[in-house]
């Protein structure tokens, strides 16, 4: 066994201390999760391609990428609703590559949450006890723990239909935990919810796991989620891990152009070195790069954080200068973003918090931004 | 429901006037030979032959006999068809379609051709005999038609699409996902199939059942032909009463009697699919 991962801190708020107790019984047996090398062939597409990957017990790992990046097919593959070409999968110190889904111990919560229609609340949370004959009485109790600890105590009785989305996705979870699974997966649970009741499932969700200690994988497309849940991300690019790392690092320092591009938004340039720390982008634009990441000679991009830019009066000096007109501002509420053109024809994208418009920028104005030599990315352009 | 019906908009906008034809049809088709029927069925002011149609012997006797029947041929068609189903909905493409194809062309083809074919097949000296005879597993015809036996094959191979249809429906529609869930929380593939997948193909099955049981309660021409007079159905009374006795009225007392039975089988079937299924 491996040592608990420590997850990092983060405002994780609310009720979920005064329940711990009731914790004990349900989601404590967690393994940690190896991949090795796993390859997954659809005929001349290769789904996955050597794909190696860790998850620590106790942590949230998020695969991020967009449809068809192979993140779908890797889930199945550890759930064992498929089988890969070469490759293993390792939960603990067990090679579960070839063992069939029932024997995996895996909790799943579905997209669409898979909950049996025709069974109650209880029922469905009891069957993963029965299949494991658990007796009457105990897989009684833990029902009814697991229903405590999602808060649904009186709601053993409906049937899935009478419960709504939220409700229906906190049974799924309870469900997928009430075994003492080692891992536990999410394939895009929050897709059917809208937005306000989605941000409260996402954190109700990063309380339980945590203080279940589950190994958990979360497969998303949206960056957003992936963000605010994860402990760590494996962004996936056409059937690869193009990078793997905490939120922060992944978002900071993104290392190529896919990646960059896919989580946040960005202003990306092709660049050429110059001398020491400087590179040239489009239209002969000088950019002063971060010391600390002067790349040897290969193929660079510089990556430009809209929100890292600084709007600059006639007397300021940036480490890397812009000047151009507003093409649109768009108002998004606790932001504003201002869509550049710049003099030598590209567009970049700037934004600032919304008292930036106490600044009384319109529409052809004309506008000098720039960035600082710490706030420039550098990233592989290939 | 009639009243909601008549103050609905469209009844009174005139929308509805292209169903009249439709309306006209029924009626004169339909309610009013019931209604005769009905009528007939008292002839002589009194219940006598109500009292002869279910209390007699040999009337009840019918009656329980074709019941029974019918719940045989449903339970057959069910046991058949339910792996028929199950192959159609999830074979690959080409073998679905050309499932469907063997199932759909007896479908189309004449219940009587099909009853004689059967009893070429199942005649003393029919193919089946002559091929367990030739390969000595027999030593005498076995006994095929004419008998219960017979009436069930033929009824069983007749209304057999009835049952796969609607169980192919609800097979069709399954949600993966729910089989993949079940298996994921530990279950084998019996389990699978005994707690997810048969529970969720019930209605379907009912559905079916309900269809082949009042369709054989009514059935006239396989039990006379592959009964050979030894095996007496309801439908067969009622004609041999028209035909033979000229006894409209109590033909007309059996008849309510079977239309009225079936009803209410109808009506407990969907009692108990309502109880069960409230989750659909």
């Amino acid at each position: 066994m491996t040592q608990t991962y420590v997850p990092r801190e983060t405002a994780v708020v609310g009720n979920m201390q005064a329940s711990v107790p009731a914790a004990a019984s349900i989601g404590a047996d967690s393994q940690n999760l190896t991949v090795q090398g796993v390859v997954r062939q659809f005929g001349s597409t290769r789904a996955l391609d050597r794909i190696d990957l860790t998850v620590q017990v106790g942590e949230l790992l998020t695969i991020l990428g967009p449809s068809g990046s192979g993140k779908t097919t890797l889930l199945k593959i550890i759930a064992g609703f498929e089988y890969p070409d070469d490759g293993v999968v390792l939960l603990g110190d067990k090679d579960i590559t070839s063992v069939p889904p029932a024997k995996r111990d895996i909790g799943m919560v579905f997209q669409n949450y898979a909950l049996f229609p025709h069974m109650t609340v209880a029922e469905n949370i009891a069957f993963p006890l029965q299949m494991r004959k658990v007796s009457k009485s105990e897989c009684r109790d833990r029902v009814q723990n697991a229903l405590n600890v999602i808060d649904m105590a009186g709601y053993g009785d409906r049937l899935p239909k009478q419960l709504s989305g939220g409700q229906q996705q906190r049974v799924a979870l309870a469900r997928a935990v009430v075994f003492r699974p080692k891992l536990l997966l999410l394939d895009e649970p929050f897709g059917a919810l809208d937005r306000k009741l989605r941000e409260q499932m996402q954190l109700e969700v990063c309380r339980l796991q945590r203080r279940l200690e589950l190994t958990a994988i979360f497969v998303t497309h949206d960056q957003e989620e992936a963000l605010v849940m994860s402990d760590r991300i494996a962004v996936m690019e056409a059937g690869k891990i193009a990078q793997i790392g905490t939120p922060e690092s992944v978002y900071r320092r993104p290392v190529n152009r896919f990646v960059a591009g896919f989580i946040g938004e960005s202003n990306l340039f092709e660049a050429q070195m110059l001398d020491g720390n400087r590179a040239t982008i489009a239209g002969g634009i000088s950019v002063r790069l971060p010391v600390s990441q002067v790349p040897a000679d290969r193929n660079i991009g510089v990556l430009l954080r809209p929100e890292l830019a600084k709007r600059l009066g006639p007397d300021d000096r940036a480490d890397t200068t812009l000047t151009g007109k507003v093409q649109e501002i768009i108002f998004l509420g606790e932001s504003v973003k201002y869509r550049v053109r710049l003099d030598e024809g590209m567009e970049v994208i700037v934004r600032w918090p919304c008292h930036a418009m106490e600044a009384g920028l319109q529409p052809n104005d004309r506008i000098t931004i720039g960035w600082n030599q710490d706030d420039v990315h550098v990233i592989d352009w290939n | 429901m009639n009243k909601s019906f008549l103050a609905s908009r469209n009844f009174r906008d005139g929308s509805s006037a292209a169903g009249l034809p439709a309306l006209i049809f029924l009626a004169v088709l339909f309610v009013m030979p019931i209604a005769i029927l009905f009528m007939q069925s008292f002839e002589g002011g009194n219940f006598e032959h109500y009292a002869k149609a279910i209390f007699d012997d040999l009337y009840r006797g019918v009656l329980i006999n074709t019941l029974l029947i019918a719940a045989y041929v449903a339970a057959i068609c069910l046991v058949l068809g339910y792996p028929v189903a199950y192959f159609l909905a999830n074979a690959p493409p080409f073998w679905a379609t050309a499932g469907l194809i063997f199932l759909l062309v007896p479908f189309w083809t004449s219940i009587l051709v099909r009853t004689y074919g059967w009893m070429v097949i199942l005649g003393r000296n029919g193919t089946v005999n002559r091929l367990l005879l030739d390969m000595g597993l027999i030593e005498t015809p076995l006994q095929l038609i004419n008998n219960v036996t017979g009436v069930l094959i033929g009824m069983v191979h007749v209304l057999l699409p009835y049952m796969v249809f609607p169980l192919f429906a609800v097979m069709k529609r399954m949600d993966s996902n729910l089989l993949a869930a079940a298996e994921g929380l530990g279950a084998s593939r019996w389990e699978v199939f005994r707690r997810v997948y048969f529970p969720l193909t019930l209605p379907g099955v009912l559905a079916g059942v309900t269809l082949v049981f009042v369709l054989s309660i009514g059935f006239y021409i396989t039990p006379a032909l592959l009964g050979g007079g030894k095996v007496t159905m309801s439908a067969l009374l009622i004609e041999r009463q028209v035909s033979q006795f000229l006894n409209w009225g109590f033909a007309s007392a059996l008849s309510v009697v079977l239309l009225v039975v079936t009803l209410l089988v109808h009506l407990a079937l969907k009692l108990v699919l309502k109880g069960n299924m409230q989750w659909s």
